[in-house]
């Protein structure tokens, strides 16, 4: 029991993190992003994204363009914001404090 | 079940102020997929297994409050921890609602039946409506139990006991219901009043259904039985009229008078009776179930209604046109001078009656010597004498009398204006006016008029009280011109002087003997018919119109029934 809150835990905690650094790379699309995030195994099903892009878009971090498509509607392709990529560096930073943090402690043991 | 699973989707996200733009995402990533499918497998429809693939790759919403309190979670797992079972929250309970839901949400707040709450705030509410403003706040202010959460925060129920499996899982529900609360004390004021117009259709919608029935239902039977009470009331009108006739209703003459009267109040009766029974059938075969109106019957009845309406329209109509043109005529009457050039205006308030009423009442037997005193309050014949009081150029005093009448024709007015008199009565100094136009054949009225033009000579005396001059046109200041602006009675009468100006009182131009009062009242005691010189305006005009008798038999009939029956 503890051990899945835990897991959970730590899974969201990087979650946004791992959202901002896909949508990094260039313009992309929801379910791309949602194919990167299975690809990294954070996330299982894509209605999970949509709230937490809004959230996202609604915080300026992100923004994004319609494109149309071949097939079916218009899609939303995302970007990051001038705020999003600051936002991205100082996490940057923190994740690399906290890699270190992490790292360090796992070498104390065995 | 698409759609099931999209209700479930906008419900879930109902709560946040994005939901719009999160589900058109989702809405559109699932068109998307399907074209997906449909071009992949060169198919032209989608099937249930398609829909389930894609909802599994969307997503539960279950999935979602996972994923939502993400952003969140560091604050917001905390407390989830330690947050036991029994914590309450103030919810409106959408589940056990009579309007709103406030009641039942407040009663599970306090863990108690929503029946007392409910009791105590309809006291509230009768109790100057304080009840009812309390309501719509509450309504507004307090959130709606949406999520499964929610109505478990609401009353405070243990976790486990909701089926969900006692573990992260269901806390992080939980986490998602606070979350939602977050939302919700976030929303702006305007989705609030948004929910609540909303909410307010629906649940009137749900009220009126259920305890609105029976309070329409209330309403319709008071209704009815103020229909019935209507219908009962004027069947008794109209049979009392139709019975007893005019004279115990204060209704004006002329409504009486009209020879078809009798069918103008049937034709008002039906004109009345028919919707108000067709308003009782409608509303009783609506609350009871009773079989209404058939067609063949309400068209009987409409045809009815309307052909009463013709005729009431008809009569009103030929009544108005009794009116159409006016006519009028004057005569000149001269007044003996006295010696002392002093004249006592009065009212003159014998009854005056036509010979068939004399006759019918046997005045020369029943009331021999008696005076019948006239009664102003309960008669409805016109008040139609105006005195004007003038400068004569004569010695003596001249009554101009003008008559005027309306009528159907020029001829019919002036018809009109000759079968009435009016009756001056001069007792040596003392004019006795009276209060009415006299008519010589009973009839309706048509606005008889009659304007009197009193001439009196210069520097002649004329004595007015109160009762008089309410007929002057001209009015006179007759408080003023008492000795010393004392108090007087109606009746009490005071001198004016006729100057070249008109009227002015005597106090103000000299200093006059006292006003010979007692000479006053002995003429007014006086019962010898011998004095009276009756003037008649009748005398000087050809009689084409009028039957000769009656102009006779009226002045005739006044030195019988002179009398007074009483003295103020």
């Amino acid at each position: 029991m503890i051990v899945e809150n835990t897991q959970t835990q730590m899974r969201k905690g990087i979650l946004e993190y791992c959202i901002l650094c896909v949508i990094a790379k260039g313009e992309i699309y929801a379910s791309d992003i949602i194919a990167e995030l299975k690809k990294a195994q954070l996330l299982v099903v894509e209605g999970t994204l949509y709230p937490l892009l809004t959230r996202l878009k609604n915080n300026g971090l992100l923004s994004y363009n319609w494109v149309e498509s071949t097939s079916g509607p218009p899609r939303k392709y995302y970007m990051l914001s001038a705020d999003g990529r600051q936002v991205l560096e100082q996490l940057d930073k923190t994740w690399q404090e906290l890699a270190f943090a992490v790292q360090t402690s796992i070498e104390g043991r065995k | 079940m698409l759609k099931e699973y999209m209700t479930e989707v906008k419900r879930h996200f109902f709560n946040s102020a994005d939901s719009l733009e999160i589900t058109t995402d989702i809405e559109n990533r699932i068109a998307e997929m399907f074209t997906d499918i449909l071009a992949r497998e060169n198919r032209q429809a989608i099937i249930d297994q398609d829909v389930q693939a894609v909802t599994a790759q969307m997503g539960s919403v279950k999935d979602f409050e996972y994923a939502e309190d993400e952003g969140t979670a560091t604050f917001a797992q905390e407390p989830a921890y330690n947050m036991g079972t029994n914590t309450r929250r103030l919810f409106r309970d959408p589940d056990d609602h009579l309007i709103g839901g406030v009641c039942a949400g407040i009663a599970n707040y306090f863990d108690v039946k929503p029946v007392w709450v409910r009791l105590l705030f309809a006291m509230a509410f009768l109790g100057a409506g304080a009840g009812f403003f309390v309501y719509v706040l509450l309504w507004i202010i307090v959130p709606k139990a949406i999520s499964r959460a929610d109505k478990m925060a609401m009353k405070g129920e243990p976790l486990d006991l909701q089926g969900f499996k006692r573990n992260f899982e269901a806390e992080l529900n939980m986490v998602g219901g606070r979350l939602a609360d977050i939302h919700h004390e976030a929303r702006p004021l305007i989705y609030k009043t948004r929910d609540f117009v909303g909410d307010f259709f629906h649940h009137l919608r749900v009220f009126l259904s259920g305890a609105g029935k029976i309070i329409i239902k209330l309403l319709g039977l008071a209704i009815i039985l103020a229909c019935v009470a209507g219908i009962i009331a004027l069947i008794v009108t109209l049979v009392g009229t139709m019975a007893f006739g005019t004279n115990n209703f204060s209704l004006p003459d002329n409504f009486f008078n009209y020879p078809y009267i009798n069918q103008v109040r049937v034709a008002v009766g039906i004109l009345v009776l028919i919707p108000l029974t067709v308003i009782i059938v409608v509303i009783s075969s609506a609350i009871f179930n009773t079989t209404g109106i058939n067609r063949s019957a309400g068209f009987t009845l409409l045809i009815i209604w309307i052909s009463a309406l013709a005729m009431v329209a008809y009569h009103a109509s030929q009544a108005l046109a009794e009116f159409r043109d006016s006519a009028g005529f004057t005569q000149t009457i001269n007044l003996k001078a006295t010696p002392n050039q002093t004249y006592y205006l009065e009212l003159n308030d014998v009854m005056f009656l036509t010979p068939q009423d004399s006759a019918r009442l046997d005045i020369k037997n029943k009331f021999k010597d008696l005076i019948l005193t006239d009664k102003d309050e309960d008669d409805f014949t016109p008040r139609s004498v105006r005195i004007n009081i003038e400068k004569s150029d004569v010695p003596y005093p001249v009554l101009v009398e003008e008559f005027t009448a309306r009528g159907r024709t020029y001829e019919q007015a002036l018809n009109h204006a000759r079968n009435t008199r009016y009756i001056l009565t001069q007792q040596d100094s003392v004019l006795k006016f009276d209060t009415k136009l006299r008519r010589l054949q009973a009839g309706q009225w048509h606005n008889e008029e009659v304007k009197l033009t009193l001439r009196i000579p210069l520097k002649a005396t004329v004595m007015v009280n109160d009762k008089v001059n309410e007929y002057i046109s001209n009015y006179l200041d007759v408080g003023a011109c008492f000795p010393r602006h004392r108090d007087h009675s109606r009746t009490e009468m005071a001198p004016f002087i006729m100057t070249t100006e008109g009227l002015q009182c005597k106090l103000d131009s000299a200093v006059t003997a006292v006003p010979n009062e007692d000479n006053n009242k002995d003429n007014n005691t006086n019962e010898t018919a011998t004095t009276v010189d009756t003037v008649s305006t009748m005398t000087k005009v050809d009689t084409v119109y009028i039957d000769s008798t009656i102009t006779k038999a009226a002045p005739a009939k006044k030195t019988v029934i002179i009398r007074r029956l009483h003295k103020k």
